[in-house]
């Protein structure tokens, strides 16, 4: 794909990376959510006919202002909340309710305090029968895979939040899920802990070629993680684009300094203004004129 | 602090918190000792320290302490499992099935304003006066508060906990058992101890329902012959083993707590 090319698709076709996986893993077909709430009874639209195709093995990102729905989208995505109207079909199927196959990072702190990093780790695997020299297998590649192998016998309340949230990954790594849905998973981490965090989730997402869907509300965190950023509009969401970014990898320290990052976030920064119905012209002119290295393939 | 292991030891257990509740209950004592010297009471109905002491003394060389106090440990020990462990499981499973909380809730809520002590004479009419009308009483006295915090326990289960065992793919039994069982441990806690003291409450009352043997039987006893520090000494060594029982379900249960960062201890 070349640089600098607005491509517009219509309804909702991301172009898969190889022809091998032309089904998308994880497709989103009209996807409404209502809140019913207050007396007398009122429904409030958070989401509204969300289409989304993801493509096995990308990492896409999902932004938006707060209050938009990325979040409920996630969960629905999960199965862990049922749409309203529409469905999420996993390669192929329809999701009506949690699969492990589709693994969750939350934003609170969900690892389970009363176990130990290993036992939290083997949680999944041991919930699905998997035989223990296999889990024990799991458990040492995955706390290994996320730095915590000295720490597998304390509890999670000796560790420091990033620790924990590298339990949490691990823990949904180890259960062998087919995709990650991670909901703000680093927003309350200090920047130092957040760096090293996205750190750590790209070289899961690299070594294990796993799709990875991401929800934040971090410029910075979108540019510098995904392939594919989905940018909601204000309530009620809707898909308002599809921004690809296509900053080399792997991407480093450097990388969030650079021309090219800075480029890609301020087309994403515009993008997001004109998705909360506030356009910025000026600043949209200057994005073609650095040559961008964050395109829209679909508005 | 350099000095010996039993100076060490002795450093330890000298902690403002034990030497403020030491002179504490001495002052108790002491105010007691010198309403006991007030001219115009009657020693024989208001002993003095030294008279109770004697009187701890005999009890103990007679034995009578030993086996009234083993007799009473039993009933409460028989009746706190069986009352805790029935209140445990119900209350879990009230607090967590909708529906098994349909069932169990209008029972729990009828029960929950009737003091245990309230049963005694149905008991009695019941089941008789034997052994198995006083285990009965403190069985029932034991339920009630460990129940109810049970219950509240599994109301009090985060959210984010069971969703994150279910996407990674627990059966609803399975988060029952993994998830919110453990988590509300703490409240399992709270309510067997309070659980401890009420056991200890419907345990004299029990035993002054002709009862052969028990620290309540002995200070009932006491009192009808006028040996008043017999009685007190039945008081006291309820209220030791009340402390004792109640120090014991405290560290347990911090024993099983000790993953979490919350104290929930007074």
């Amino acid at each position: 794909m070349s640089n600098g090319q607005a491509v517009k698709r219509t309804p909702a076709t991301i172009k898969p990376r190889t022809s091998a996986d032309a089904t998308p893993v994880l497709a989103v077909r009209g996807l409404t959510h209502r809140y019913v709430m207050g007396s007398p009874p009122s429904a409030l639209t958070v989401l509204s006919g969300i289409d989304l195709d993801i493509a096995r093995g990308q990492f896409v990102c999902i932004i938006g202002e707060s209050g938009c729905g990325k979040s409920t989208l996630l969960r629905m995505m999960a199965g862990l909340l049922m749409p309203s109207e529409g469905q999420v079909l996993h390669d192929g199927t329809a999701v009506r309710g949690v699969r492990y196959e589709l693994g969750f990072v939350f934003q609170q702190d969900a690892v389970f305090p009363w176990l130990t990093v290993e036992k939290n780790v083997a949680y999944g695997p041991k919930s699905r029968g998997v035989p223990k020299a296999e889990r024990e297998r799991l458990v040492a590649q995955w706390c290994e895979a996320v730095g915590l192998t000295a720490f597998r016998k304390a509890y999670p309340k000796q560790l420091s939040g990033g620790m924990r949230k590298r339990v949490d990954l691990a823990r949904a790594y180890a259960n062998s899920p087919d995709i990650l849905l991670m909901d703000e998973p680093f927003a309350a981490l200090d920047v130092q802990t957040k760096a090293e965090m996205q750190d750590a989730v790209l070289e899961l997402w690299r070594s294990t070629g796993k799709t990875v869907v991401f929800v934040t509300h971090d410029l910075d965190e979108a540019v510098f993680l995904s392939d594919l950023v989905v940018v909601l509009s204000s309530r009620p969401g809707r898909v308002h684009a599809i921004v690809r970014s296509t900053l080399a990898r792997p991407r480093a320290a450097e990388t969030r300094v650079s021309d090219a990052f800075v480029a890609a976030k301020r087309t994403l920064w515009t993008t997001l203004q004109e998705a909360r119905g506030r356009p910025v012209s000026a600043l949209q002119s200057q994005t073609g004129a650095t040559g961008a290295q964050a395109t829209i393939v679909r508005a | 602090m350099r000095t010996s292991g039993r100076g060490a030891w002795l450093a330890r257990i000298c902690t403002p918190a034990v030497l403020v509740g030491a002179l504490s209950l001495a002052a108790l004592v002491a105010v007691y000792w010198y309403l006991a010297l007030r001219p115009g009471t009657n020693p024989a109905l208001v002993p003095t320290p030294p008279t109770i002491v004697k009187a701890l003394r005999e009890e103990i060389a007679s034995g009578d302490l030993l086996v009234n106090t083993l007799a009473s440990l039993k009933r409460v020990v028989i009746g706190f499992c069986i009352g805790a462990s029935l209140a445990l499981v119900l209350g879990a499973l009230a607090g967590w099935f909708r529906y098994a909380g349909y069932v169990l809730n209008p029972i729990i809520d009828a029960l929950r304003p009737i003091p245990a002590l309230a049963y005694i004479p149905l008991v009695i009419v019941w089941v008789g006066i034997g052994e198995p009308s006083r285990i009965i009483i403190i069985v029932l006295a034991v339920f009630k508060p460990c129940v109810v915090n049970a219950r509240a326990g599994m109301k009090e289960v985060a959210q984010i906990y069971v969703d994150a065992a279910r996407t990674l793919g627990a059966s609803r039994w399975r988060v029952f058992v993994t998830v919110a069982l453990p988590s509300a441990v703490p409240y399992f806690i709270a309510g067997l101890r309070t659980g401890v003291s009420t056991g200890f409450l419907a345990l004299v009352a029990a035993e002054l329902i002709a009862a052969p043997s028990g620290l309540g039987f002995m200070i009932q006893n006491a009192g009808q012959y006028f040996r008043t520090d017999v009685t007190i000494v039945g008081i006291v060594v309820i209220g030791l083993l009340g402390a004792l029982l109640d120090q014991l379900a405290s560290r347990t249960g911090r024993a099983l707590t000790a993953w979490s960062d919350v104290r929930r201890d007074p």
